[in-house]
């Protein structure tokens, strides 16, 4: 146990600091082939001087000499880019404000829709993956089938713009109209996100943001189910002459979720890119709307800080997870 | 010999030619099977008409969607303009079929680079193991640690300048996207790697890349080719989000997902069909695919059935 904490600790120091060099490798790759990245500070419109030019330069650190040699791996400035980083420094807008500020502002936001998104994941993946095995072979199997397929196939930009306008508009106009602005109904059914009601109005993003996972959480928590239902132990139980529910909840479900949990830990990573469409498109003031805008004002310093900022959280989150699933499951053995 | 011969010929899972015998090998089986369903037969008739129109759009209109008269703005669909005109007046029907080409092209390619690298590099480690394992296991596991939707906007945000092509977009479909095909081949390569037929060739004195390529590849291939067409409409959909924050072509090119993201203030305006359609066309694409691959794959992989 202690051993393997160890080791997975290192493994993990070593993969972010080699997913942080894959992400400047990117971006130096990109500036050694486009060329300075300083005009685009200045947009389309205006000749910046000389002098301009460098002051950017400097503040955006694209003014070391290997960034003009393609394919340098660019070393020196990684290890500065890395002391900066763990200096809490992830670069600044291109209105000189530090990314880290304002990401640390914006994470309850974002945390919101993972949790809404997550509960989603749970209620509706758990229990139609659960009503499909049960009814095995039967219409609602069938129909559940065929919905994850589907569902599957959506963007979610497109889930998201449906619900806005059917969900926000339509229904919400007519709630909004009968039962007044101020109803709990009225509130969850705003078609954007209001500060006022942080949690009321993020349900419906965050469930559409949760459909595409849904539908992979379903599939595997049906073959899970299927699995178990037909196993040894679950047949001793019927045996025993314990009821239908007992045996379904907690022999079966129980040991069904096992793979069902990993999978949903596995699926955030999709979801963070989901989020940053679902966000922005919602008006929610989180980490993805940053990225959103970021992109549509072609701010790239705030994309490259966010997403590295974003990757280091995501595999601290992966760790966590594994060292917990190291306490929790004693079954799991590692080399 | 005769009996290293005789494994070498009849490999578990090969693809066996329609003989005389009626015994069906894996990929004919796998055909008989799909041609009965009518889901298969419906998926594949909309694809290919898509391919159709993606390769030759003028075969379906005449008209040019880059003729735009602003006197004709905001059109009502008529028996000259099926979908009517958008606030520029462009021929809304001419720009839905000329946005079919990035849409299909990119998710072919993008298929098509990810699975040819996922599948080198994946047989590699799993053929030879050891330390070059070791190594690509940690590579995928690092590209993996990265998000694919945050990675290719991180790609496409910095490579912004390249201009009107669809490269950028599949390099970085291809660089975050790789990965999940290498896994797969490397598994199977794995559980090949011990078998007697491989064994047999071996001892034949057969070349690495032979025994590779001409002796496991086309036995450890099943699982890969039954993903994809999920992978194709997948990339459709990763594609058309790109464009729609974007990221994709740049605007003289016409795309389903940049179309989406101009016309969503126009919903409210009273003008929904300009959201609606193109959603329609890029919904008929991703949706089929994702139907006929998952046909494809239960009838290429008999552990699901």
């Amino acid at each position: 146990m202690g051993r393997y904490v160890i080791r997975r600790l290192l493994q993990a120091v070593l993969t972010i600091f080699l997913a942080l060099f894959l992400l400047h490798y990117l971006t130096s790759l990109s500036i050694q082939i486009n060329g300075n990245p300083a005009y685009a500070f200045f947009g389309g419109q205006i000749t910046p001087t000389q002098e301009q030019l460098r002051v950017v330069a400097e503040r955006y650190h694209t003014d070391h000499p290997c960034l003009k040699r393609v394919g340098d791996p660019c070393l020196s400035n990684f290890m500065d880019t890395l002391g900066r980083y763990a200096n809490g420094d992830f670069g600044q807008d291109l209105r000189f404000r530090p990314v880290s500020d304002q990401v640390v502002m914006r994470v309850p936001n974002t945390l919101r829709v993972f949790a809404i998104n997550i509960a989603t994941w749970a209620i509706a993946g758990i229990g139609l993956g659960m009503l499909a095995a049960v009814r095995r072979e039967k219409f609602s199997d069938y129909l559940i089938r065929a919905g994850t397929i589907i569902s599957g196939a959506v963007p979610t930009f497109l889930f998201v713009l449906a619900l806005k306008y059917l969900a926000g508009v339509w229904i919400g106009g007519w709630l909004r109209d009968h039962l007044g602005d101020d109803n709990v109904l009225s509130i969850i059914f705003r078609p954007s996100w209001d500060e006022a009601h942080p949690w009321l109005t993020v349900i419906l993003p965050g469930i559409a943001l949760a459909v595409i996972g849904t539908a992979g959480i379903t599939r595997l928590m049906r073959t899970s189910m299927l699995e178990n239902i037909r196993s040894d132990h679950v047949r001793t139980a019927k045996a025993k002459g314990l009821t239908g529910g007992r045996v379904l909840l907690a022999h079966t479900l129980r040991n069904s979720l096992i793979p069902v949990v990993t999978l949903i830990g596995l699926s955030l990573g999709g979801a963070l890119g989901g989020a940053v469409i679902t966000e922005g498109l919602w008006n929610i003031r989180g980490v993805g709307q940053f990225v959103f805008n970021a992109v549509r004002q072609n701010d790239t310093p705030i994309v490259v800080g966010v997403v590295s900022l974003v990757v280091i959280c995501y595999l601290l989150f992966s760790l966590l997870i594994d060292l917990l699933y190291a306490v929790l499951d004693p079954r799991i053995r590692y080399e | 010999m005769s009996d290293t011969q005789t494994i070498e010929a009849t490999p578990p899972t090969a693809p066996v030619k329609a003989g005389p015998e009626k015994v069906r090998g894996l990929w004919s089986d796998a055909f008989h099977d799909l041609r009965k369903r009518p889901q298969v037969l419906v998926c594949s008739a909309v694809i290919l008409l898509l391919i159709l129109i993606a390769a030759f759009p003028s075969l379906f209109t005449g008209k040019d969607p880059r003729d735009c008269q602003l006197e004709r703005f905001f059109g009502a669909p008529s028996a000259d303009a099926w979908f009517g005109y958008d606030q520029y007046g462009c021929d809304y029907f001419a720009m839905t079929i000329y946005g079919a080409r990035p849409s299909i092209v990119v998710g072919l390619l993008a298929t098509a680079t990810t699975f040819i690298l996922g599948a080198v590099i994946g047989s590699i480690a799993g053929y030879f193991g050891g330390w070059v394992d070791a190594v690509i296991s940690r590579t995928i596991d690092v590209f993996n640690s990265i998000p694919f939707v945050l990675g290719a906007i991180l790609i496409l945000a910095i490579w912004r300048s390249a201009g009107d092509t669809v490269w950028p977009l599949i390099l970085a479909l291809t660089v975050f996207g790789w990965t999940g095909g290498a896994r797969i081949l490397r598994g199977s390569f794995i559980e090949a790697r011990g078998l007697d037929y491989v064994k047999a060739a071996k001892s034949l004195g057969a070349s690495d890349s032979r025994v590779m390529f001409r002796h496991i590849f086309p036995n450890a291939m099943a699982p890969i080719v039954s993903l994809v067409p999920l992978a194709i409409g997948a990339y459709i959909e990763a594609e058309a989000s790109l464009s729609f924050l974007g990221l994709g072509l740049k605007p003289p090119a016409v795309t389903w997902g940049s179309m989406i993201s101009n016309n969503v203030p126009e919903v409210l305006a009273g003008h929904p069909r300009l959201l609606i359609i193109p959603a329609l066309f890029l919904l008929s694409a991703t949706i089929s695919f994702a139907l006929l691959g998952d046909a494809v794959r239960d009838a290429l992989d008999p552990k699901l059935k």
